[in-house]
């Protein structure tokens, strides 16, 4: 499909959009943690490929991420990418436990996270479908530490394939009213981001 | 009286998608890959390399820089190459990236393409591949050094790669 086929909402009706998403996933996550994490949307931000691979400084280091897809024939990706620190950090804060300094991440660790992945994206979903009448599901969450920017760089394919100018959601976190160097983008593919743009129309909640 | 000239400083260049990097002896060349491929021309009689991160096969008449796709980066960075004196005779190609990272969901066949076209159009200009580290489930980082010509890869939890 060619990017000329779709038409894309205007930037404002999407930030509108998204913002809203973001206060009910900051509401799921402050039920997760016990009100400890909340989240705000930093930006929505549509720029040419080379320039917004620029903008989005991941580092060039591994990172901790938990990716999640969306289901079905809209697709698009949810990454929640933290610094091996902070990712330890949280993953203490939810099993009440000391931080582990194992270099391997145990299984408890990796699915505090995971679960943590897919609370975000349900509630970010679920609030899309809410506000859209369109019905988003997450995949299962998986769990890798790669380099942030070669996994940022594999989601923004879902756009860059069929358009040169690639729509990014970034979201800024607090940990104890504190900011901290957690991450989550979201990349909508061009298909998910025409629905998004519609008027709604009745539809249970997912 | 002998003058001693202290050596130029080395100038890194960390290339974004899309971008090329022309790599003189004295510089490196750096980039985080994921479907991408890093793809390197070297000239060792002229000292010089070009470094390019393309992102997709081919452009189609699509706007971008030339360096966003594989058919236009390698005419470029011939181009390059060639204002520099170093012309096609003598070049060797690097390459590395083209991971399908996310499993069963996603693009997953766009770093195959991409590797595939970047392969194809190097046989059109008859440059050899004289080192190639393709494909799999991760990301690599990439260090070129334009001085020994070497393209070094990591990829998280494997040995570091020499090219």
């Amino acid at each position: 499909m060619s990017a000329e086929t779709i038409t894309r909402p205007s930037l404002e009706t999407l930030t509108e959009l998204f913002r809203s998403a973001t206060v009910h996933a900051s509401k799921a996550m402050a039920d997760w943690t016990q009100g400890h994490v909340a989240l705000s949307l930093e930006e929505l931000q549509e720029r040419p490929l080379e320039q917004l691979s620029a903008s989005i400084d991941m580092g060039n280091d591994l990172m901790t991420m938990v990716v999640l897809g969306v289901q079905g024939e809209m697709d698009g990706q949810l990454i929640l990418a933290f610094d091996e620190e902070d990712g330890r950090k949280l993953a203490a804060g939810l099993l009440q436990r000391d931080v582990n300094d194992d270099p391997e991440w145990s299984p408890l660790e990796k699915s505090a996270l995971m679960e943590t992945g897919n609370i975000l994206a349900s509630a970010y979903l679920n609030a899309l479908t809410q506000l859209t009448g369109y019905k988003l599901l997450p995949s299962a969450p998986y769990f890798l530490q790669d380099y942030g920017a070669s996994v940022l760089e594999q989601a923004l394919m879902t756009q860059a394939m069929v358009t040169d100018h690639i729509l990014v959601c970034s979201t800024r976190f607090l940990f104890n009213h504190q900011n901290v160097n957690w991450s989550v983008f979201f990349v909508p593919s061009q298909e998910l981001l025409h629905v998004l743009g519609r008027e709604p129309t009745a539809v249970s909640p997912a | 009286m002998k003058t001693l000239t202290p050596p130029e400083k080395t100038q890194v260049h960390n290339v974004g998608m899309a971008q090329i990097a022309v790599v003189p002896e004295a510089d490196i060349a750096r980039s985080v890959l994921g479907s991408c491929i890093g793809l390197v021309l070297n000239h060792s009689a002229r000292n010089l390399s070009a470094f390019a991160h393309i992102v997709l096969p081919r452009g189609e008449g699509r706007d971008g820089p030339p360096g966003k796709f594989a058919d236009t980066a390698i005419p470029h960075m011939l181009e390059l190459l060639r204002r520099e004196r170093a012309g096609r005779s003598g070049l060797v190609a690097k390459m590395a990236g083209g991971a399908s990272m996310f499993g069963g969901s996603g693009p997953i066949q766009i770093g195959r393409a991409n590797d595939e076209a970047v392969c194809e159009i190097l046989d059109k200009y008859n440059i050899s591949i004289v080192g190639r580290h393709v494909g799999g489930q991760k990301g690599r980082r990439v260090t070129f050094d334009g001085g020994t010509g070497e393209l070094q890869i990591e990829v998280a939890g494997e040995q570091t790669v020499a090219l």
